[in-house]
């Protein structure tokens, strides 16, 4: 049961031009008093062919959070147009919010973000050096994709090891591997929409 | 008798290995196994019992699902009092969980469908000692110990009081441990295990000894069930084994409690019984209309779950079963919970499913109710249960009316309606809305100029997050559907492509972010260690730590813009004031103040009432008249304005409802009513000035000289003469960060170092009324003694000093390991500390609301000589006499009305009732005087 529950995200200045800041007003809500801050990304994939070509915008830290809901807005810069292959400027791609606790990602926000021109005249012959002052970026707000992942809230690892007792129960249900590590394999998604695992 | 298998209570089709109604039926808990690790649900009762409820889709079913137990969870178990679920499992672990009190309501961003948690159940305390599976867990009468048996042929008695404290590991058994019940007087605590033995102990204050090792070897049986739950009857006589056997028959062995008898059992199930569950109530027969009371043998009745999927009913007055419901499950029966009522009943199956039997009156008989129970523990211990253990010797019955009555009206409160269906809700804290008054789509417009962005040492960003609800508001914020224009292509199919391509990419952790192995991993710290390195984290962090920052910065701000201005005007007239300071002792000095620039200035806009804006606007230098330079001051409230020429630059102007004052450069002090008319001559203070403050008629100035003066203007009298702030400054590098005047004229002080202080006129001393490090206002938990109205927390100086979202109790939570009479002391240590801060500010209101805070503590938690002292206070004496100094009021209030308010939550707590009842008829003599 994660600590932290994100509630809400609201997609701000959409759609706006490519070289706009992006801007997430985030909402959530906390069931105790952290005493480490969340950090978020915002990371921008730049290509779908290879993680190579994302790029963390912008991380930070977000704290002190104390029991309750909170809101923030998390403004990162647009991304740095240098490092995007220039066939996959143009079309569909994907912007990512991730939030770490602990340095163990819990949740993993992802929108389907369009850039086009505006100007019919470009969207019919696009440049081949694509001409980013032109194009708009549309991020597909309505859609989010959220997939949570079980980590360990606690700074503590727990104490599970056996004891020199024997356990006279043939334990089967557990195998050792698969006991101390508090993420259970991603399987275990129960609010992700998607079955791609 | 009528039979009710819900089917929407299962665990995905996955076992349910056991049930337990919560003590207040409105709500039950199953455990199980679920997906790939062990499930904790609690459910809605009232679909279970009503129809209406069940077909209404506004009351929710699913209340709350916990899959924190890494395997198989074998039990579950409500503690007495209801406030408590430990579950036990395979993973190893007793989990005791509580319900979270901040949040409310969710519903899960991104999910299309899934309804989420309608309550929120949250893990408090993770009991580990067994070395195998935990089988059963027993909360024993009146929640003192709970007790949990495992696989590794353990019994551990843990301190509930102050987990995970054990009290004693019983160690006999020679196999699987199964199965374990609490004899109701509280004396024993029996035990059955797969070693063919079923142990009683004895326990004794804290101690446990093995009392007997009961039945022959041969009679009972082990290995071939998961569970052996076996039960006491409630008038303690009889203890019944589960998989016992009789003639290669299977059975449930009755033993009696006199010489530990074996003389008789339940024979009649096919294979082993598994469970037995007494019904907490006792009978006695019906009484037909019309004919004559016959005095009859109380009884008592008892479900018996079996192996061959059948259930059986029996009450101990009939030789033969009342009710055998076969082929009821397709799998074994795992585990029985009766209503408190005893008319219902929950059974559980090993093959996912639940079943609901409600018993009318006329099939069980009338119950017997808690008093004619007593009676008969009395008769057979000589002593009523409800007092064995606990000291609650006044609490058993009911001496005054009106104290019924507020017990009758608190039971009442606390169960509103559970007819609804919704009493959950009820029971749900009410939201505070910490937004001071701004709605929330204001606030969002502004969002990202307003919230608080620093850096850390490391140069990285870190965003203070807008806290928007300290409790759940469970509204609508969390809708997540923003329209979005339409103008989205996406139709393409080479646009469509990619998206495949980059549906992975929502999944799968990048390497951008670090995976989860990494931490898991670190060194395991002992929790001690873990307390306190937590709580040294967070005092650097702290969230009042950056509001005083930005306090801070705001002050810097104001400052280096008097400052830009003293430069333009040459660098000479700074030298100079550095050079004149009146003593070398830098550390003491205050920021003196600068003069303001010679523009128009809108010095400060302040609320005197509720509606009326007072603007005050200061002008230096507005024009020179033979050589002087003259400076204006304008007031304007409502349209009603004047303004007033002074020679001197001014460097402060503040103002209240009744007075303006005018700081100048010359080190003259003015006093103007709200007319204009100048109340006193030119005061000429001993020092720049540093920080001037109007409250009503009152004036506080803080010079550079680090010396306080507070005047009456009305009375014209000095409160407090140039008073030093040494006391409180020296051997800290700490500056003053803000000071105010209370409406009762008592100067407040708050230093960087979050400590604050004000001076007390009467006393001639300074007094610490708040300390934003002070561990005690971290680690107090008052938090169950504040009533919804209470939560919304008090206004006044008191609570201005301590920062709006006062952060007590914000550790509390992290706390719950500290021992309980640990954290009892701070949260009365504190208590006691707001009580007398705020007597020590005059602030009238919140000593009123501190007082009720304090007296429901204490009635929580029974400290009786200090709620009597309390109360004496309040009180008075009752007969005039002269040589008494008692104050018939304190800071207005009349102590005899906040006695009267304090009565109601006396009367909560039965054991005060001689307390109550005293001071109830005291005050009504006084009353008919």
């Amino acid at each position: 049961m994660a600590k932290v529950q994100v509630l809400n995200v609201s997609v701000l200045d959409n759609p706006s031009p490519f070289g706009n800041p992006f801007q997430f007003e985030i909402t959530f809500e906390c069931m105790e008093d952290l005493p480490e801050d969340l950090e978020w990304k915002i990371i921008y994939v730049g290509s779908a062919e290879s993680e190579e070509y994302d790029q963390v915008l912008d991380s930070v830290l977000v704290g002190p959070v104390p029991a309750g809901r909170h809101m923030f807005v998390f403004q990162a810069d647009a991304p740095n147009t240098g490092l995007i292959p220039e066939s996959d400027a143009v079309g569909v791609t994907v912007v990512l919010i991730t939030c770490t606790y602990r340095g163990q990602e819990f949740i993993r926000i992802g929108y389907y973000v369009n850039n086009e021109y505006t100007d019919p005249e470009l969207r019919e012959n696009p440049p081949v050096k694509p001409n980013y002052t032109q194009l708009q970026r549309n991020i597909l707000a309505s859609n989010p994709r959220v997939t949570r992942f079980h980590i360990n809230w606690e700074a503590t690892m727990e104490k599970m090891e056996d004891s020199e007792n024997v356990d006279p129960a043939p334990n089967a249900m557990l195998p050792p591997t698969s006991m101390p590590g508090k993420a259970p394999p991603l399987g275990l998604m129960p609010d992700n929409s998607m079955d791609c695992l | 008798m009528k039979l009710l298998k819900p089917s929407w209570v299962n665990h995905n089709g996955k076992p349910i290995f056991s049930v337990d109604i919560h003590p207040d039926g409105t709500k039950f808990a199953t455990g199980g196994q679920g997906e790939d690790s062990g499930k904790v649900v609690i459910w809605n009762m009232a679909p279970v019992l009503r129809e209406e409820d069940e077909k209404n889709e506004n009351i929710p079913k699913l209340l709350c699902q916990m899959d924190n137990h890494l395997a198989c969870v074998n039990c579950v178990r409500w503690s007495n009092n209801g406030l408590y679920l430990a579950s036990g499992g395979d993973d190893k672990l007793v989990m005791v969980w509580k319900r979270a009190a901040f949040i409310g309501p969710s519903t899960v961003f991104g999910s299309s469908s899934k309804l989420a948690n309608v309550e929120q159940w949250r893990c408090v305390m993770i009991l580990r000692n067994h070395t195998g599976d935990v089988m059963d867990v027993a909360w024993s009468p009146h929640d003192v110990w709970l007790a949990s048996c495992s696989v590794d042929n353990t019994i551990v008695i843990w301190n509930a009081r102050k987990f995970p404290e054990i009290v004693m590991t019983l160690k006999g058994h020679t196999g699987l441990v199964k199965g374990l019940t609490w004899d109701p007087v509280g004396k024993y605590i029996a035990s059955q295990a797969d070693d063919h033995s079923l142990k009683v102990w004895r326990t004794m204050d804290c101690e446990v000894r093995l009392q007997t090792s009961s039945c022959s070897p041969e009679m009972l049986c082990g290995g071939t069930t998961h569970v052996l739950r076996l039960s006491w009857s409630p008038d303690g006589q009889y203890l019944v084994s589960a998989h016992a056997m009789n003639n290669s028959g299977p059975t449930a062995q009755i033993i009696e409690r006199d010489g530990w008898k074996t003389n008789m059992d339940f024979v009649g199930h096919r294979k082993a019984v598994t469970v037995v569950k007494f019904n907490p109530k006792i009978f006695k027969k019906k009484q037909k209309n019309g004919s004559t009371p016959k005095p009859s043998c109380p009884y008592c009745c008892c479900a018996v779950g079996s192996k061959d999927r059948s259930l059986s009913v029996w009450l101990t007055s009939l030789k033969r079963p009342l009710v055998v419901i076969h082929d009821l499950f397709d799998k074994s029966i795992m585990d029985i919970s009766w209503t408190l009522n005893g008319l219902g009943l929950l059974v559980c199956s090993m093959d996912g499913t639940v079943a609901f039997l409600d018993f009318s009156q006329d099939e069980l008989g009338d119950p017997l109710n808690e008093e004619e129970k007593n009676a008969i523990h009395q008769n057979i211990y000589g002593k009523s249960l409800a007092i064995t253990m606990e000291s609650h010797l006044s609490s058993t019955i009911i001496e005054n009316p009106e104290m019924l009555k507020y017990q009758q009206e608190r039971q009442g409160n606390q169960n509103p309606n559970g007819a609804q269906g919704s009493s959950h809700e009820n029971q749900t804290p009410k939201l505070t809305n910490v937004l001071n008054g701004e709605s929330l789509e204001d606030i969002r417009k502004n969002l990202l100029k307003k919230q608080v962005e620093t850096r850390t040492a490391d140069g990285r960003r870190r965003i203070t997050p807008l806290c928007i609800a300290q409790l759940d508001t469970g509204g609508p914020a969390a809708v997540n559907s923003i329209g979005m224009k339409s103008n989205l292509l996406l139709t393409s199919a080479s646009k469509i492509e990619p998206m495949k391509a980059l549906d992975s990419r929502f999944t799968e952790r990048s390497k951008a972010t670090p995976g989860v192995t990494s931490v898991p991993l670190t060194i395991g710290i002992t929790p001690l260690d873990r307390v306190k390195d937590s709580s040294s984290v967070k005092e650097p962090k702290g969230k009042d730590e950056t509001s005083s920052d930005s306090e801070d910065k705001g002050m810097v701000k104001s400052l280096s813009m008097a400052k830009r201005k003293g430069e333009m005007e040459g660098a000479e007239v700074v030298e100079k004031r550095k050079k004149g300071r009146p003593r070398k002792d830098a550390k003491m000095m205050m920021p003196i103040s600068q003069p303001f620039p010679q523009v128009t200035f809108l010095l400060s806009s302040f609320k005197v009432s509720t509606d009326a804006i007072t603007y005050l606007e200061v002008e230096n230098e507005v024009s020179v008249v033979s050589g002087a330079r003259l400076s204006q001051l304008k007031w304007s409230r409502e349209g009603r304005e004047w303004d007033m020429l002074l020679t001197s630059r001014i460097i402060i102007a503040t103002g209240s409802s009744d007075v303006v004052a005018v700081a100048c450069e010359d080190r003259t002090l003015s006093v103007f009513t709200t007319c204009g008319r100048r109340l006193i001559p030119s005061i000429i203070l001993s020092a720049p000035m540093s920080a001037l403050h109007c409250s009503g008629h009152f004036v506080m100035a803080l010079m550079a000289s680090a010396t306080l003066s507070v005047w009456d203007v009305q009375k014209q009298t000095a409160l407090v003469k140039n008073e030093s702030l040494n006391p409180i400054l020296s051997g800290t590098d700490a500056t003053v960060s803000q000071s105010f005047l209370t409406q009762q004229g008592v100067p407040v002080v708050s230093l960087s170092n979050g400590k604050t202080y004000c001076f007390n006129s009467s006393l001639e001393t300074w007094n610490l009324i708040a300390d934003k490090q002070d561990s005690l206002v971290q680690c107090a938990d008052f938090r169950n003694c504040l009533t919804s109205q209470d939560a919304l927390g008090s206004m006044g100086p008191l609570a201005l000093t301590q920062s709006r979202n006062l952060s007590a109790g914000r550790l509390a939570s992290r706390f719950s390991s500290t021992p309980h009479h640990l954290q009892q002391g701070m949260t009365l240590a504190f208590l006691e500390n707001q009580l007398s801060s705020s007597l020590i500010l005059l602030s009238a209101s919140e000593y009123r609301h501190w007082l009720l805070i304090y007296a429901r503590f204490l009635v929580n938690e029974g400290y009786e000589q200090r709620l009597r002292e309390l109360c004496q206070d309040l009180l008075g004496p009752v007969h005039k006499s002269s040589s008494s100094s008692w104050e018939p009021t304190v800071l207005g209030l009349r102590k005899r009305d906040l006695l009267t308010e304090v009565m109601p939550v006396i009367g909560q707590n039965l054991r005060f009732q001689r307390l109550f009842t005293e001071y109830q008829d005291q005050l009504e003599l006084l009353r008919l005087k």
